[in-house]
C-alpha cells in the first residue's frame, strides 16, 4: 500500500510549482495585491470575471439572476438548484459525480434571494473541463419526471423542514417580506408545501431554466484562473445558451424593489427569534449606496470578534444575558438592502434584548457615542468587507451578481474607500432616518413573552 | 431499412405469430406481459408517468375478468396493432444502462495522469 507521504507527494510538488510560476509571471514594479481586482469580458455574449489569484486551486462560479426574487412560481429556483449537475445529454448524474471525483473537485449548487450559484472547485489545471460542465448544466440538463420526484422533490422538502424547525431563519424571512412583499420579499425555502405540491413540476422547471440560462441572465466568475485561459474556454463552451430569452419571459421580480414595512408574529414551540429590520443599503453596484449603513450595522453589532470579551459593538455589551445571540446584518441586493438585528434566546431575555436594541438606535441617533466607537465600527466594517470579499465564494457572488445587474464587477476596493469616507454626522442622521422610517418587526416563538413593535418605540 | 426483403417475409410470420399468442384478445400490450417480479420491473413501473399507470392497471384487471369467466373481450376492443407500443421496455432499457453504465465505472482502473505519474 502507498504511504500517505508517497501518495500526496505529488501533489504537493505541483502545489508548489504552481507558486513559484505564480510569483515568478509576476514583474518585480507589479504590486503584490493587483490580483485581488476582477478583470470582466465578454465572450460571444456571456459575461465573465476572472482574477489571477496564486495558488494551486480554482474556484468557478455561474452565477445566475434566478434567486427566489426572480422566479416566476414559488419554488422554482429551488428546483433548478437541486436539477443542477444531474443527467445531461451528454453525461448522466453518475458519470459527473465520478468524473469529479477523480479531478478531486468539489461541487455546488445554491441559491439566494437574487442569485443562483453553481459552483465548481478544483486544481487548476482542470479549468477546461468544469467550464465544459457548467455550459453543459446550463443548457442540456434533462428535466426528467422520474428524477424530479426521486431526487428533486425530496431535498426541496427537506430544505422545507429545515426551515420550518428554525425560529429565526423564519423570522428573518418573514421580516424580509414585510419588507419588501413579493420579489426580495419571497422566502428562500418553501414556508408550505404548497410550492411543490401545487406549483412545481418538471416541464415549469424547464421553462425557469432557460430564462435562467440565457446568456443575459448569467455570468462566469473564476477566482485563480488565468483570464486569457478563461476567455478562450468560456468562448468555447457556451454556445448552446441562447443569446436571448427564448421563452415568454415573466419579467418577476425586475421591477425597482420598493420598502413598506411592518409587523409580523408567528407562534412557534421550537424557540424564540426577534428580528428587527430597517430599509439599508443597495450594493455598492446598485443605486442606493450608502456605507454609512455598513457602519451602522458593525458599530450595533452583537458578536465579538475577540476571544473572552463581548466585544465592543453596543448590542455586544448591552444584551440582556451572555446565552442570548445577537448579531446585526446590513443584507444588500443589488437595489435595495435591509439592515437587520436577529435577537435568539430565552423568551425573556429576548424580549427585554429587543427592548436595548432599540434604545442603542435612540443612542446613536441623538449622538451619544465616542469618537473611539465609531472608528472601530468602521475599522470592523472595512475588515469584515474586505475579508468578505477575500472569501472566494461570497466574492465570487457578488462580482457575478454585479456584472449581471449592472455589468460591473463588484470592486472591493472602492467599498473599503467608501467606508473610510464615512463621518460621524453621517452615520448619526442614518441612525435617525431609520427611527423616522417604519420598521419590520418579526417575531417568532413565545408571543406571550415577546413585545409588539409599538412597545419597542418603533413604528410600524 | 437495411434488407426490406427480410422485413417483407418475417413481418407476417411475425403478425401471425402476435396474434396467435392472444394477448391482443384480452386487450393486453406486449410490455403488460413482462414478469414484474424484480427490481428493476418494480422501478420502471414507478417511473410510469401516472396516466401510463392507470391504463396498464385497467387493461391487466380487465384481461383478468376476461380470463375469470373464459371469454374473449368483443372484437372491436382488441388491441390494434398501432396501440401495441413499448412504452415500459424504453423506460426498463434506461434503467438496466444506468445500473450497466454504474457497473463500468466500479470496474473502472484509475490512473494517474502521465505528467503527474513522472518522477515517481
Amino acid at each position: 500500500m502507498l504511504s500517505r507521504s508517497t501518495a500526496c507527494r505529488g501533489a504537493q510538488r505541483a502545489a508548489r510549482s504552481q507558486a513559484v510560476r505564480q510569483s515568478q509571471r509576476r514583474g518585480l514594479a507589479a504590486p503584490a495585491s493587483g490580483s485581488f481586482q476582477y478583470q470582466s469580458g465578454d465572450a460571444k455574449g456571456v459575461k465573465f470575471a476572472s482574477r489571477d489569484f496564486a495558488g494551486p486551486t480554482t474556484t468557478l462560479a455561474l452565477v445566475s439572476k434566478a434567486g427566489t426574487r426572480y422566479q416566476p412560481l414559488p419554488g422554482l429556483t429551488e428546483g433548478l438548484a437541486n436539477f443542477a449537475f444531474r443527467s445531461t445529454t451528454k453525461r448522466s448524474t453518475l458519470r459527473i459525480v465520478r468524473e469529479s471525483e477523480l479531478l478531486g473537485a468539489e461541487l455546488r449548487a445554491y441559491h439566494t434571494r437574487e442569485n443562483l450559484v453553481l459552483e465548481a472547485k478544483f486544481l487548476r489545471d482542470d479549468l477546461p473541463y468544469f467550464v465544459e460542465l457548467l455550459g453543459e448544466v446550463a443548457s442540456k440538463t434533462k428535466y426528467e419526471p422520474y428524477v424530479y420526484n426521486e431526487e428533486v422533490v425530496p431535498l426541496i422538502h427537506a430544505a422545507h423542514v429545515r426551515f420550518l424547525a428554525s425560529p429565526a431563519s423564519m423570522a428573518i424571512n418573514s421580516a424580509h417580506s414585510l419588507a419588501f412583499h413579493r420579489g426580495l420579499g419571497t422566502p428562500t425555502a418553501s414556508a408550505s408545501t404548497t410550492p411543490y405540491t401545487k406549483y412545481l413540476d418538471p416541464s415549469t422547471i424547464e421553462y425557469f431554466s432557460k430564462i435562467a440560462f440565457a446568456k443575459p441572465n448569467f455570468a462566469v466568475v473564476a477566482n485563480g484562473a488565468d483570464h486569457g485561459a478563461m476567455s478562450n474556454w468560456v468562448n468555447e463552451f457556451f454556445d448552446d445558451s441562447p443569446s436571448t430569452v427564448e421563452v415568454e419571459d415573466s419579467k418577476t421580480g425586475s421591477e425597482q424593489t420598493k420598502y413598506h414595512g411592518g409587523e409580523e408574529r408567528i407562534a412557534h414551540a421550537g424557540g424564540n427569534a426577534v428580528v428587527i429590520g430597517f430599509p439599508g443599503s443597495s450594493s455598492i453596484t446598485g443605486k442606493s449606496y450608502k456605507p454609512e449603513i455598513a457602519v451602522l450595522g458593525s458599530l450595533l453589532g452583537g458578536q465579538s470578534s475577540i476571544k473572552w470579551s463581548p466585544g465592543f459593538s453596543i448590542l455586544g455589551n448591552a444584551k440582556v444575558s451572555p446565552s442570548t445571540y445577537t448579531h446585526t446584518t446590513s443584507a444588500i441586493y443589488s437595489d435595495a438592502g435591509l439592515l437587520y438585528t436577529v435577537i435568539k434566546g430565552s423568551a425573556e431575555n429576548v424580549a427585554k434584548t429587543a427592548a436595548t436594541a432599540v434604545d442603542a438606535i435612540k443612542k446613536i441617533a441623538s449622538g451619544e457615542i465616542s469618537k473611539e466607537q465609531v472608528t472601530k465600527a468602521k475599522a470592523t466594517a472595512k475588515f469584515k468587507e474586505l475579508e468578505y470579499g477575500q472569501d472566494v465564494l461570497a466574492g465570487l457572488e457578488l462580482t457575478g451578481s454585479g456584472l449581471v445587474h449592472g455589468s460591473k464587477p463588484y470592486q472591493l476596493d472602492e467599498v473599503a474607500k467608501a467606508i473610510d469616507g464615512v463621518s460621524e454626522e453621517a452615520l448619526k442622521s442614518a441612525a435617525k432616518s431609520l427611527l423616522e422610517n417604519r420598521a419590520s418587526v418579526s417575531s417568532v416563538g413565545d408571543l406571550f413573552a415577546l413585545p409588539y413593535a409599538e412597545d419597542l418605540g418603533l413604528k410600524v | 431499412m437495411r434488407r426490406p426483403w427480410l422485413s417483407r417475409w418475417v413481418k407476417p410470420l411475425a403478425e401471425w405469430y402476435v396474434n396467435a399468442a392472444g394477448y391482443r384478445k384480452l386487450g393486453l400490450r406486449a410490455d403488460d406481459l413482462i414478469p414484474e417480479e424484480n427490481e428493476v420491473v418494480q422501478l420502471a413501473l414507478k417511473r410510469l408517468p401516472p396516466k401510463d399507470a392507470y391504463d396498464r392497471v385497467y387493461r391487466l384487471r380487465r384481461a383478468f375478468q376476461c380470463s375469470v369467466s373464459h371469454q374473449l373481450l368483443p372484437k372491436e376492443q382488441w388491441t390494434k396493432p398501432e396501440e401495441d407500443t413499448p412504452y415500459l421496455t424504453n423506460v426498463i432499457t434506461n434503467i438496466e444502462s444506468e445500473m450497466k453504465e454504474r457497473e463500468d465505472l466500479e470496474a473502472m482502473v484509475v490512473e494517474k495522469r502521465s505528467k503527474n505519474a513522472a518522477g515517481h
